[in-house]
C-alpha cells in the first residue's frame, strides 16, 4: 500500500508541476495529465447519491403520455404527447429533460420503475427518515444506511474518509454514522490545506513509533492529508478550464464531486442534494408545472454535464449515480395546480457500467394505493445492489438482512 | 518515564498514589499530561506553578479549586438562560470551558454528555437541553446515583428516546433498553425480558408541555421480574436494582478509564475490579476520578499520550496555552465540522472517539482550524498572539520562542528532524517576530503529538 | 523612531487629506497627469469645507470624548506617533496643522490604476516648505535604511528632467515646483512624468467618460468638495466584484430589494460621485451613465412606468427607527422568477404551497400578486411594552409592510381569509408540538378593524423577562385600499393614523424614485440601548471578547448611532440614467 501510495504521490506531483505550466496548453494535454494522476484500481468504485428533496412527481418525470388516465387526472399539469421526449409508444421524458433522453439512448441512464417500500410513510420527515435509515420498522434507528456502510469498512481503511456530503444544507441523516466522521463540504477547497501560515511542517512519514499505535495512525493520516490536498489542488487548477457545467447549484456540486473523483482521494460515497433541504423544492402542492419543470431541467442538465465530464477522462466506468426521493405524488392533482404526497416513483441510475433501459413495469394508473401509484420494488433492493455489486461492501450487516439485488449493472 | 512492563501492571501498584522519585520525577511533561487529562490544557503559569507545587497539590487544586466556582457557574447559567437557541448554548459552554476556574468539572460534564448522549436536534427545545447539561454539570463530580435518577426524570432524555408517553398499554422499551444497555449495565448483562419488565416499571411517566408528569392510572402495578428480582417495581426500584449490579460499576469504571487513562487497549479486568468494587459502595464520582488521577498508572508510560484529543480538547489546548478567548460561536461550528457537534452527539452511544476522530480529512480540517485560530485575521481575529505570550514569558527572539512554544504545547524533546524543520518555518516577510511565531505555533500544534492527550 | 517608514508615509498622507486650504495654481490640472487607465480617482478640490465638519472643534471634541479614542491615546504607539509629529514640527519650523495646510493648499488627487498602482498628487501652497518636507522625508528614509544595514534602499534617478526618488525599489516620488507626486510603484511615477512631458499616453482629464461624469456631477451645482470617478468597465473585471454581481438567483428578497441597481452597474461605463456639505449634512450623489433598465428586462418591475410615478413617501410613525419605500411591481417580479432567482429552494416552494392554501388555490402570480399596486413600504419602530402584559428580555423592534390593493372591494375579504388561515395554521402546528397558540382579537381603531393575534401572558407570573415570541402580536388592517401587515397591533394603529393623514393630504409619489431608505439615529441608539445587555453577551461569544471589551464596543456603536441624526438613501432615474443620493445629517 505504502509503495503504491508513494508512486501516486510522485505521479501527482509530476502532474501538478506540468499543470501549473499548462494554463495555455491544449485541453487534451491537461486531461491526459490529470487522467494519468488517477489511480487505476477497478475496486475503487464510487457511488454518488442525488437526493431530490420534497417527493418527486414521477408521473410528470417519466410521463405515460399515451395513457388516457394520465390526461384525465391531470387537467392543468398534463404534459402534451408532442412535447415529451419519447422513450416508447407509452412513456416519455418531461419536455425539459432532453439531456436525460440523450443519456438514456446512450445507455448511461437507467430507469427503475415503481420504487418505494411497504407501509410507506406519507409524511416528509418520516418518509425521508425511512429512506435514510433504511429501517422503516425502527423509528428509533439512529444511523443512516450510508453512515453504517462507512462504519462497516472502517477496519479496512482507517486513513481515508469513506463518505462526504457535498452541499450547502445540513448533512442528511443517511450519512449519520456511529463511528466514522462524515464531513460536509461545499467545494474542493474545503479538502485542501490552508497554507497561510506556511507548509514547512516536519514530515510525518519517517517518524514511526512502534510503541504507540495512536501516534502512528495520526502520522499516517497526516501524510495522507498532505498528499490528498496536493492532488486536489492540482486537479482544481486543471479542472476549471476543461469541463462545462451549467450555472445551477446542483451542477456546481457535481463539478466538485467530479474533481474529487479525479483527485482520487479515496472517497467512495458522495451525497448531494437538489431542492434545498428542509421540506424540499419537489414538494409541489401548488403551481407545480413551472417549478417542477425548473427542477427537472436543473437535474437533467447538471447530471448530463457530470456524466460527460467523467466520460471525457474515462472515469465514468468507476462511477454510479443514483437519485432518491422520499415518495412520489398523487396521480390526481389537488385543485391548487399541484399534487399531494404519494408512494412510488422511478429511481434513476447513471454511470458507465449500466445495463441500460428500464427495469420493472410502469405502475398502473387505475390500481392505486390511496390515490398514489403502487410500488413493486423495495428501495432497499437497490441499496443492496449498490452495496454488494457496486461498492463491494457487504449489504447484509448494513441493511440488517439480505435484500435481493437487481440486475441492472454490467459488472 | 520508565517502568513500563510487558505484562499488565499489578493493580495494587497501579492505583497507589504516585510519588515522584529519581526514576519517575515530577517534571514539565507530567504536569502537561495532568492538565491535558484533568483540564483542557494549561498555560505557562499553570505549568510552572504545577512544577513548584508538586503532583499532590496540583491535583488537589484541580479536584477542589479554591476559586468561586459556584458564583462563576451561576453567572454562566444566567447567560445561558437568556439565550433561546442551542447554537448559543454551544457557544456559552465552550466559553465556560475556557474561562472556568474548575476545568475538571467541565471535562467531566463533557464525559457525561457523551455517556448520556442526548441530541438537541431530536429534543427541539433549548431550555430543556440547558437543564440537561446543567444536570450533568451538577453531578459531574458528584454522585452517579443521583445523576442516574436525574437522567430518568429528565424531559430532554425522555423526548430524545421517544419516551414522552410511557403508557401502561404500550410501555416504551427504547427508554428501558437505553438505560440498561447503554447507560449502565451494558448489552451482555440484561435480557430482553429484563428490558420489557423495566419498561413496565417506567410506565406512568409523561412529558407534557415540556414538563415531567406522573399519571398514576397509566402506571403498571403488576408484578415484574428484573435482573433476578421480582416485585411491584416502580421507576426508582429499577435504578436501585441496576446500581446493585456489579456490571454497572464495572462498566462505568471502564469508560472512565478510557477517558482519563488510556484508549489504546481495553484494560485488564484485574485492574478495573478494585476500583469498581469501591465505586459500587457509594457511586462517588469525585473519589473515583481522584484515585485515577493520583495513581501510578496515570503517571506511567501506559497512560502518557495514550488518548486522542477530541476536537474540543485540540482547539481549547491551543486557546488555553495562549491565554486567550476566541469566538466560541465560530468554534462551535468548526468543532461540529470536525465531528464533535456539542449538544448533538451522533447516537445515544455518544462519540466513539479514539482513532475514529482521525482520518485524513479530519486531520486536514484540524490543521485548517489551527491555522484559522493562529493566523491573526479572519473569523477568529487576532485574539491569540503567540509572540506576545512568548515575550511575556521572557523570550526576546523568535528563535528562543521556538523552544518556549515546544515546551508550552508539547513539553517534550524532539529529534533533530523536527527541530530543523521548525527552524525553517518562515513567517510573512518583513515582520518583527509576530508572523514567524504564528507559523511556528501552527507547525507545532499540527505535529502528530499535539493531537494526543 | 522605529515606526516603519511605510506606515509613516500613510500617516502623513492621511493628514494631507485632512488639512488643506484653497489656493490658486498655475500648473495644469492634476488629472492631466493621471493616466487614462485609472480605475478610480478621488479629487479633493475644497477640502476646507469637509475639514470644518470632520476635523472642526465639535468633531474633535466628539472624537476625543470617545472611550475608544482614549484607549488608543493611552497606548505606546500613539505616544510614538506624537513623538514623530513633534520631530516633524521642529524640522519644518511650524506646527503640523499649519504645515499641512500650506503643503496641501492646492488640492489633492488620488488615483488607483491597474496592477495596484496608486498615484497621489498634492499641490502645495508654499514651495519652500514642500522642498524642506521632501528633504526631511528623504533623511528619515535614509536613517531607517541605514539602521537596517541597507543604505542602498533610498535611490534617486533623473527622468525627463525630474529627480525621482525611490524607496526600496517600491514607493517613488518627485517634487515638481509646488507639486508633490507619489506612486506606490516606480512605473506609476514614470507614467505621470511621461504625461507631464506630453510624450506618451492618454490622461484622465481628456478621457471621454471622465468628462461625461464631470458634466453630470456639475449639474448639481459646483459645490462638491470631493468627487470620485470610477471606470466601471475596468472595475467590473476585478474578480471579486464580478463574483459579487453574479451572486443573484439564490435569494428572491435580494432580487426584489436591489432590483435595477446591479443591472445599471453592469451596463454602465462609469460612476461619478460628488460630495457636498451643507451645514452639518453630508450630501453624496452618485450617477452612472448606463441606460435605465429596458422595459423588456426581467428587472423592469422596479421601473416607474409613467413620468409622475414612483415610490410613495415614507410613513411617519412615533419611535420610527427606519422606513423603506419601494416602487416594485410584484406581479411582474414574480412572473420573471425563472430569470431573477432560478433556484427552486425549499423555502420558495414552501412559500408557494402556503400561498396556495391561504388563497384557496388562486394562482399566486396572476390572481394574487396582480391585485397589489407597485407601491410597497416598510416601517420599523421601537416598541413600548405594557407592564401589565409583560416585557420580553430581548426587545425586538416592531415592523410592518404596507401595500396597496387594486380592487379592495373584491379582495379585502380574500386577504382577511388568507390571514386567518395563516394564524390558524400556526396555531395548529404549535398545538401539535404542545406549545401555546395565538388568540385572535378584532378591536377597532379609528373606524378600522384590526385582526390581531397574540400570545396570552395571563398564566405567566414573572412578566418582566418574557420570551422572544412576546415581541410579536401579528396584525392585519386594511384601511381604504391599503393593506397593512404588522408585527404588532400598536404599530398597526400608528400606521392607521399615519395613513389617515396621508389620505387627507393626497400625497404625491416621489417621481421616478424607486427606492428610498430613511434611518433615524437617535431611535436606533435607543433600541440598541434597550438591548444593551443582550448585545454585550452576544458579542462575548461571537467575538470572544471580555465583558468589558464587549461593553465598550456596544457603547461605541450607540454613540455613533447618536452621532447620526438621520440618513437618507434614495435611488431612482434621472433623465434616462440611474442616480443615487445619500444624505447623512450629523448630530455634533
Amino acid at each position: 500500500m505504502s509503495y503504491t501510495r508513494r508512486d501516486f504521490l510522485k505521479a501527482t506531483l509530476g502532474a501538478s508541476t506540468m499543470l501549473s505550466l499548462a494554463s495555455g496548453a491544449p485541453n487534451i494535454l491537461v486531461r491526459a495529465a490529470s487522467a494519468g494522476a488517477a489511480r487505476r484500481d477497478d475496486r475503487d468504485t464510487v457511488l454518488v447519491v442525488v437526493q431530490l428533496s420534497g417527493g418527486n412527481d414521477g408521473l410528470n418525470t417519466v410521463v405515460p403520455y399515451a395513457d388516457d388516465e394520465y390526461a384525465r387526472n391531470r387537467p392543468t399539469l398534463r404534459l402534451q404527447p408532442k412535447d415529451v421526449h419519447k422513450i416508447d409508444s407509452y412513456l416519455g421524458f418531461h419536455p425539459r429533460m432532453e439531456a436525460f433522453s440523450r443519456l438514456y439512448k446512450e445507455g448511461h441512464l437507467s430507469i427503475l420503475h415503481g420504487v418505494s417500500y411497504p407501509n410507506s410513510d406519507r409524511d416528509h420527515d418520516g418518509a425521508m427518515r425511512d429512506w435514510h435509515t433504511a429501517e422503516p420498522e425502527d423509528p428509533n434507528c439512529q444511523t443512516g444506511w450510508l453512515g453504517r456502510a462507512a462504519d462497516s469498512v472502517w477496519h479496512t481503511n482507517r486513513k481515508d474518509t469513506p463518505a462526504v456530503f457535498v452541499g450547502p444544507i445540513v448533512q442528511p441523516f443517511g450519512l449519520r454514522a456511529e463511528h466514522v466522521i462524515v464531513p460536509s463540504i461545499q467545494s474542493p477547497d474545503d479538502l485542501t490545506l490552508d497554507s497561510t501560515l506556511g507548509e514547512s511542517q516536519p514530515s510525518e512519514r519517517f517518524r514511526a513509533d512502534k510503541d504507540n499505535p495512536l501516534l502512528n495512525h495520526l502520522r499516517d493520516c497526516t501524510a495522507n492529508a498532505r498528499a490528498n490536498s496536493r492532488r486536489i489542488k492540482a486537479i482544481a487548477k486543471a479542472g476549471a478550464s476543461t469541463a462545462e457545467y451549467p450555472a445551477f447549484r446542483l451542477a456546481g456540486t457535481l463539478r466538485t464531486v467530479a474533481q474529487l473523483i479525479r483527485a482520487d482521494v479515496g472517497i467512495r460515497i458522495f451525497f448531494t442534494e437538489l431542492g434545498g433541504g428542509g421540506i424540499g423544492g419537489f414538494d409541489n402542492h401548488a403551481n407545480q408545472l413551472g417549478n417542477h419543470c425548473s427542477l427537472l431541467g436543473h437535474l437533467s442538465e447538471s447530471l448530463a454535464a457530470f456524466v460527460y465530464d467523467l466520460e471525457k477522462d474515462k472515469l465514468l466506468d468507476r462511477v454510479l449515480l443514483m437519485t432518491i426521493s422520499e415518495f412520489g405524488r398523487t396521480v390526481k392533482e389537488n385543485g391548487r395546480r399541484g399534487t399531494g404526497h404519494g408512494v412510488s416513483a422511478p429511481i434513476f441510475l447513471a454511470g458507465g457500467k449500466l445495463k441500460g433501459g428500464r427495469t420493472g413495469s410502469h405502475p398502473s394508473l387505475t390500481d392505486l394505493d390511496n390515490g398514489a401509484l403502487k410500488f413493486h420494488t423495495d428501495f432497499r433492493r437497490i441499496y443492496a445492489t449498490v452495496l454488494d455489486r457496486w461498492l463491494g461492501f457487504k449489504s447484509r450487516p448494513v441493511l440488517g438482512r439480505q435484500f435481493e439485488p437487481i440486475d441492472v449493472l454490467n459488472v | 518515564m520508565v517502568g513500563q512492563t510487558e505484562k499488565p501492571p499489578d493493580p495494587r501498584w497501579a492505583w497507589a498514589a504516585y510519588e515522584p522519585d529519581a526514576d519517575r520525577p515530577w517534571n514539565l511533561a507530567q504536569a502537561g499530561h495532568l492538565y491535558r487529562r484533568a483540564a483542557f490544557g494549561a498555560n505557562w503559569e499553570q505549568l510552572q506553578q504545577a512544577l513548584s507545587d508538586g503532583p499532590q497539590r496540583t491535583i488537589d487544586k484541580l479536584l477542589r479549586p479554591q476559586a468561586e466556582t459556584a458564583q462563576f457557574n451561576r453567572t454562566y447559567d444566567e447567560y445561558e438562560a437568556a439565550t433561546g437557541s442551542v447554537d448559543q448554548l454551544r457557544a456559552w459552554w465552550l466559553r465556560r470551558m475556557i474561562q472556568t476556574p474548575h476545568p475538571l468539572q467541565e471535562k467531566m460534564t463533557l464525559f457525561w454528555h457523551s455517556h448520556f448522549a442526548t441530541n438537541a436536534a431530536a429534543v427541539k427545545n433549548a431550555r430543556l437541553m440547558q437543564q440537561h447539561v446543567g444536570l450533568l454539570r451538577g453531578q459531574a463530580l458528584g454522585s452517579f446515583r443521583i445523576l442516574l435518577k436525574g437522567i430518568l426524570q429528565d424531559p430532554a432524555v425522555l423526548l430524545w428516546l421517544g419516551a414522552e408517553a410511557n403508557r401502561k398499554a404500550s410501555p416504551n422499551e427504547n427508554l428501558a433498553r437505553t438505560i440498561m444497555e447503554t447507560f449502565t449495565l451494558g448489552p451482555d448483562h440484561c435480557t430482553e425480558n429484563d428490558i420489557r419488565n423495566a419498561a413496565r416499571a417506567f410506565t406512568g411517566w409523561f412529558v407534557l408541555r415540556s414538563k415531567l408528569r406522573y399519571i398514576s392510572r397509566e402506571h403498571d402495578n403488576g408484578e415484574k421480574q428484573i435482573l433476578g428480582r421480582s416485585g411491584n417495581f416502580a421507576r426508582d426500584d429499577v435504578t436501585r436494582i441496576i446500581l446493585e449490579q456489579p456490571a454497572t460499576s464495572r462498566r462505568l469504571v471502564q469508560r472512565l478509564y478510557r477517558w482519563l487513562i488510556s484508549e489504546t487497549a481495553g484494560p485488564d479486568e484485574a485492574l478495573i475490579l478494585p476500583l469498581a468494587e469501591s465505586f459500587a459502595t457509594d457511586y462517588d464520582v469525585l473519589k473515583l476520578v481522584e484515585t485515577m488521577l493520583r495513581s501510578n498508572l496515570f503517571f506511567s508510560p501506559a497512560a502518557y499520550r495514550r488518548r486522542i484529543k477530541s476536537p474540543a480538547e485540540f482547539a481549547l489546548g491551543i486557546v488555553k496555552a495562549l491565554e486567550g478567548t476566541v469566538s466560541t460561536t465560530q468554534l462551535a461550528n468548526d468543532l461540529a465540522d470536525l465531528g464533535q457537534n456539542l449538544y448533538n452527539p451522533p447516537t445515544v452511544k455518544g462519540w466513539a472517539g479514539g482513532q475514529h476522530w482521525i482520518n485524513s480529512t479530519a486531520i486536514l480540517a484540524r490543521q485548517n482550524l489551527a491555522s484559522a485560530l493562529l493566523r491573526g485575521s479572519g473569523p477568529y481575529g487576532d485574539k491569540l498572539n503567540p509572540w506576545g505570550i512568548a515575550q511575556k514569558h521572557g523570550c526576546a527572539t523568535p528563535e528562543s520562542a521556538q523552544s518556549f512554544l515546544l515546551d508550552l504545547f508539547l513539553q517534550g524533546s524532539f529529534g533533530p528532524d523536527v527541530n530543523d524543520a521548525l527552524l525553517k518555518t518562515r513567517g510573512r516577510q518583513d515582520d518583527d517576530g509576530g508572523g514567524r511565531t504564528r507559523s511556528l505555533a501552527h507547525a507545532i500544534v499540527t505535529l502528530a503529538e499535539f493531537h494526543l492527550a | 523612531m522605529s515606526l516603519k517608514f511605510g506606515s509613516l508615509l500613510t500617516l502623513v498622507l492621511a493628514f494631507f487629506v485632512l488639512q488643506s486650504v484653497a489656493a490658486g495654481q498655475t500648473m495644469p490640472a492634476a488629472t492631466q497627469w493621471i493616466p487614462g487607465d485609472a480605475v478610480i480617482s478621488l479629487e479633493l478640490a475644497q477640502p476646507k469645507v469637509l475639514l470644518d465638519l470632520l476635523a472642526g472643534k465639535k468633531a474633535s471634541a466628539f472624537v476625543k470624548a470617545l472611550p475608544a479614542y482614549q484607549e488608543q491615546a493611552s497606548k505606546p504607539q500613539f505616544q510614538q506617533f506624537l513623538a514623530i509629529l513633534g520631530y516633524m514640527e521642529s524640522e519644518l519650523g511650524t506646527d503640523w496643522r499649519r504645515a499641512l495646510a500650506r503643503l496641501t493648499g492646492g488640492g489633492i488627487t488620488l488615483a488607483i490604476c491597474p496592477e495596484e498602482t496608486v498615484i497621489l498628487i498634492v499641490d502645495a501652497e508654499d514651495e519652500q516648505l514642500l522642498k524642506r518636507f521632501g528633504e526631511m522625508l528623504l533623511e528619515m528614509a535614509r536613517s531607517e535604511a541605514e539602521k537596517k544595514g541597507q543604505p542602498g534602499r533610498v535611490a534617486s534617478t533623473q527622468y525627463r528632467d525630474v529627480t525621482a526618488w525611490t524607496f526600496d525599489g517600491k514607493e517613488a516620488h518627485a517634487i515638481i515646483g509646488k507639486r508633490l507626486v507619489m506612486a506606490s510603484r516606480p512605473e506609476g511615477l514614470k507614467a505621470v512624468l511621461e504625461l507631464r512631458a506630453e510624450t506618451w499616453g492618454d490622461n484622465l482629464a481628456s478621457k471621454k467618460d471622465y468628462r461625461a461624469a464631470k458634466r453630470q456631477l456639475s449639474r448639481g451645482g459646483d459645490n462638491a468638495v470631493a468627487t470620485v470617478f470610477a471606470d466601471l468597465k475596468l472595475l467590473m473585471q476585478a474578480p471579486n466584484i464580478a463574483g459579487l454581481l453574479k451572486q443573484q438567483g439564490e435569494n428572491p428578497l435580494a432580487a426584489l430589494a436591489f432590483a435595477g441597481i446591479v443591472e445599471a452597474m453592469r451596463d454602465s461605463n462609469w460612476l461619478g460621485l460628488g460630495l457636498a456639505i451643507e451645514d452639518q449634512t453630508l450630501i453624496c450623489r452618485a450617477s452612472v451613465d448606463g441606460e435605465t433598465v429596458a422595459r423588456t428586462s426581467p428587472a423592469s418591475f422596479a421601473l416607474p412606468k409613467e413620468p409622475g410615478e414612483g415610490a410613495l413617501p415614507n410613513l411617519i410613525v412615533p419611535r420610527r427607527i427606519a422606513a423603506f419605500t419601494l416602487y416594485r411591481d410584484l406581479h411582474q417580479f414574480y412572473a420573471a422568477k425563472d430569470d431573477l432567482f432560478p433556484e427552486r429552494t425549499s423555502g420558495l416552494i414552501f412559500f408557494e404551497n402556503m400561498m396556495g392554501i391561504f388563497f384557496s388555490g388562486r394562482d399566486l402570480t396572476n390572481e394574487v400578486l396582480a391585485q397589489t399596486r407597485p407601491e410597497i413600504r416598510f416601517v420599523v419602530a421601537e416598541q413600548q411594552f405594557d407592564p401589565a402584559i409583560g416585557t420580553p428580555i430581548v426587545k425586538l423592534p416592531a415592523f410592518a409592510m404596507i401595500l396597496r390593493l387594486r380592487d379592495e372591494e373584491q379582495f379585502d375579504e380574500v386577504f382577511e381569509e388568507a390571514w386567518q388561515k395563516a394564524i390558524g395554521l400556526v396555531n395548529f402546528t404549535r398545538g401539535q408540538q404542545a406549545m401555546p397558540g395565538l388568540i385572535i382579537d378584532r378591536p377597532i381603531h379609528n373606524d378600522t378593524k384590526l385582526t390581531v393575534a397574540y400570545f396570552s401572558t395571563a398564566e405567566i407570573e414573572d412578566k418582566t423577562e418574557l420570551a422572544q415570541r412576546f415581541n410579536i402580536r401579528p396584525s392585519l388592517v386594511m384601511p381604504g385600499d391599503y393593506l397593512v401587515l404588522s408585527s404588532t397591533d400598536s404599530l398597526a394603529r400608528d400606521i392607521i393614523d399615519a395613513l389617515g393623514r396621508e389620505i387627507e393630504r393626497t400625497v404625491k409619489p416621489l417621481a421616478q424614485t424607486h427606492s428610498l431608505l430613511e434611518l433615524e439615529g437617535v431611535q436606533l441608539a435607543s433600541i440598541l440601548q434597550a438591548n444593551r445587555q443582550t448585545l454585550v453577551r452576544g458579542d462575548m461569544v461571537k467575538k470572544g471578547s471580555t465583558q468589558e471589551e464587549a461593553e465598550a464596543g456596544i457603547d461605541l456603536l450607540i454613540t455613533l448611532a447618536k452621532l447620526l441624526e438621520s440618513l437618507k438613501l434614495s435611488i431612482g432615474m434621472h433623465e434616462g440614467t440611474t442616480e443615487a443620493g445619500l444624505e447623512i445629517k450629523l448630530n455634533l
